[in-house]
């Protein structure tokens, strides 16, 4: 029982995290049809501010943990400002390539401006302990990262809903040439939606470097692999496709670590994107996604 | 000037032209494409030392797995992250089936399906190779012509880290993150050269057929397309195949002359090399192809020189590892904003040659 609730507790944190960074990237992809590559450089640029700050002599976790969201935020809008917005009405091959590129850039700045290496970064290492519910050992670590996913997802809701620009983001992903007719500034409107994107992956760096206790070039880059693949398989530009399958691959990353035996543990990632792969022969839209129409597409 | 411009476009404009007669000009212009090529090879092959002949093996390689990239991405429009696996499983798989055994005693000596005991010679192995390829790229292919391009892309990145996962964890058959050594080294500059062109010629004559057209028209309006009664999945799979084979091949010819591959040579980084190459060039034709391989290989050699410390006026630089990373995402980058087309644009050379002829004329 013990050993069943572990395992369920570690998959629903492995989703969570999951979940984060693919609404990331369903956020931007939903309004100007990005398909950002370089979220995970996001998250580097986050984790490698806290190492910079930690080295500086800063202490305080609590500043860390908004410096790392700040710092996220920060980054993509940054990003979008220098690189996306050039290709913004481009198609979508030529975004997704400008962002690979991007991605490929901030990586390698972190090897020549910082080391290969991975840096160790002991400030968060405090959120990692093991909290004891009666007979249960649970890590603290997971259960924040359930409970913060839940409520950024929750506080996320909300903005979409209840606020003017949420409003206009959401019109934007139907139809931004209205949207922009009705007056609201695609600017503004895109921006936003970036430092939502960047913030969702600011939490998320908080997390892997509590988990890990160190940085590295390609720290965010295989996690974003992951989440993309949520994406599709929740119906790539779907709000609640993207926190779905990035449920979805916990579960299965976790089912697999249970089922496989310990000889077989490195075909875990394999074998989940064969039975993604397998899901999509059957929902090429996704689970959430909806067929797409291209007859009033503008090109 | 009407006249010359229907002349450029009659293949796609569908004046009445003998189909012979465009065959021949698909064949001709792919063999003009390719003679920079040749030319460049017999240049490395006549004079330079060793050393840069292994360079120019290196980027034959290269060009053969950017060439292989256009036949689909050029053609369907749709971004492949994933081709790197192809060229592995190509490598691999003759490094499976060519070793000497007494090499595999002490590399695979625990390989199962009795290839331990298994050596074929460099040619059948290569041909048994490309039919692995061919038969994982009619699988994944079936997948991924059938998903719309952002999905297709994020599947073919899927695909690379399952091979590339495969080729780790699979120890006993491919001596997972160790080098597989003893390769038979058979291949060398000449074969490298032929076999370039047979690839680049193969790729124009793909794009120039009719199933090029009807894919490249397929990418530019779907609906379009098929209200013609196209077919853009059986489309895109053939285009996927062809693709996918091609990069084995390279896979296969680097094995052979390297005699010595691991996984990691074919993951990310050889994915943004050869994907950098195809955007500076040009996407949309085999010219951009084989001219995005030859200005970045002297470009990245250049700056890999740089990269491992250089002594410029007496002054010792340190090591910038990690800078040729950042000049090829700066390509890409720049590329994509202020010319996606890349260096060579819509045409093919000998088009270009021939706009150039007939405005001098």
């Amino acid at each position: 029982m013990d050993y069943v609730l572990q395992q369920l507790l570690n998959a629903l944190a492995f989703g969570a995290e999951y979940s984060l960074v693919a609404l990331g990237l369903a956020v931007v992809f939903s309004i100007m049809g990005l398909v950002n590559f370089a979220h995970g450089e996001i998250i580097g640029v986050s984790a490698y501010s806290v190492f910079l700050a930690a080295a500086l002599g800063l202490t305080s976790p609590i500043v860390a943990v908004l410096l790392a969201i700040a710092a996220a935020a920060l980054a993509a809008v940054i990003f979008e400002r220098v690189a996306f917005r050039p290709v913004r009405y481009a198609p979508t091959t030529t975004g997704l390539l400008t962002a690979f590129g991007v991605s490929i850039v901030v990586q390698n700045l972190f090897m020549l401006l910082i080391s290969p290496k991975p840096q160790s970064v002991s400030i968060l290492n405090g959120l990692n302990q093991m909290w004891f519910f009666g007979p249960f050992a649970v890590s603290s670590l997971q259960v924040m990262e359930l409970v913060v996913a839940g409520l950024t997802i929750l506080a996320l809701v909300l903005f979409l809903n209840r606020s003017t620009l949420g409003l206009a983001i959401r019109a934007a992903s139907r139809d931004f040439a209205t949207v922009r007719l009705m007056g609201i500034r695609a600017n503004r409107v895109i921006a936003t939606a970036f430092a939502i994107s960047g913030a969702l992956a600011g939490i998320a760096a908080v997390f892997i470097i509590a988990r890990r206790g160190s940085v590295s070039p390609d720290l965010g880059f295989s996690l974003v692999l992951k989440a993309f693949v949520a994406c599709v398989i929740g119906g790539f530009g779907s709000l609640p496709g993207a926190a779905a399958g990035g449920m979805l691959l916990g579960f299965i990353e976790v089912g697999l670590l249970v089922a496989l035996p310990q000889e077989y543990g490195g075909f875990k990632d394999a074998l989940s994107y064969v039975i993604i792969v397998t899901l999509l022969v059957y929902r090429p839209e996704g689970l959430l996604g909806q067929r797409v129409e291209l007859g009033d597409k503008e090109i | 000037m009407s006249h010359s411009v229907e002349k450029i476009m009659s293949p796609a404009a569908g004046r009445v032209v003998q189909p012979d007669r465009l065959l021949v000009r698909s064949l001709v212009g792919g063999l003009v494409t390719s003679l920079p090529v040749l030319v460049l090879g017999l240049l490395v092959l006549n004079l330079a030392p060793t050393y840069y002949t292994y360079l120019a093996l290196a980027a034959f390689v290269n060009l053969i797995v950017v060439v292989g990239l256009q036949v689909f991405m050029g053609n369907s429009n749709i971004a492949n992250l994933g081709h790197s696996a192809f060229v592995g499983l190509g490598a691999y798989g003759v490094a499976v089936l060519s070793t000497p055994l007494a090499m595999k005693k002490l590399s695979i000596p625990h390989a199962p399906f009795g290839f331990a005991t298994l050596q074929l010679d460099p040619f059948s192995a290569a041909l048994v190779a490309l039919l692995a390829v061919g038969i994982v790229a009619a699988v994944s292919g079936k997948v991924i012509s059938r998903l719309s391009g952002v999905a297709a892309t994020i599947v073919s990145l899927a695909l690379l880290i399952i091979v590339h996962s495969v080729f780790l964890n699979w120890t006993d058959l491919f001596k997972g993150n160790q080098a597989f050594f003893g390769i038979p080294k058979v291949v060398g500059l000449p074969w490298m050269m032929v076999l370039s062109v047979v690839v680049i010629v193969l790729a124009r004559l793909f794009k120039d057929s009719r199933w090029g057209l009807q894919l490249r028209a397929s990418a530019q309006s779907p609906q379009a397309a098929a209200a013609l009664g196209i077919d853009a999945r059986r489309l895109r799979l053939m285009a996927w195949i062809l693709s996918a084979l091609i990069c084995g091949l390279a896979g296969v010819l680097y094995a052979y002359f390297a005699g010595t591959i691991s996984p990691k040579l074919f993951y990310f980084q050889q994915i943004f090399i050869t994907l950098a190459m195809l955007i500076l060039g040009g996407m949309a034709t085999v010219t951009g192809a084989v001219t995005g391989v030859i200005v970045l290989s002297v470009g990245l050699e250049f700056i890999r020189s740089i990269e491992s410390g250089v002594t410029i006026a007496g002054i010792q630089l340190p090591q910038l590892l990690g800078l040729s990373g950042v000049a090829l995402g700066v390509v890409i980058v720049l590329c994509m904003a202020f010319r996606p087309g890349g260096i060579s644009g819509r045409y093919e050379l000998d088009e270009q040659l021939s706009r150039l002829l007939r405005r001098s004329a």
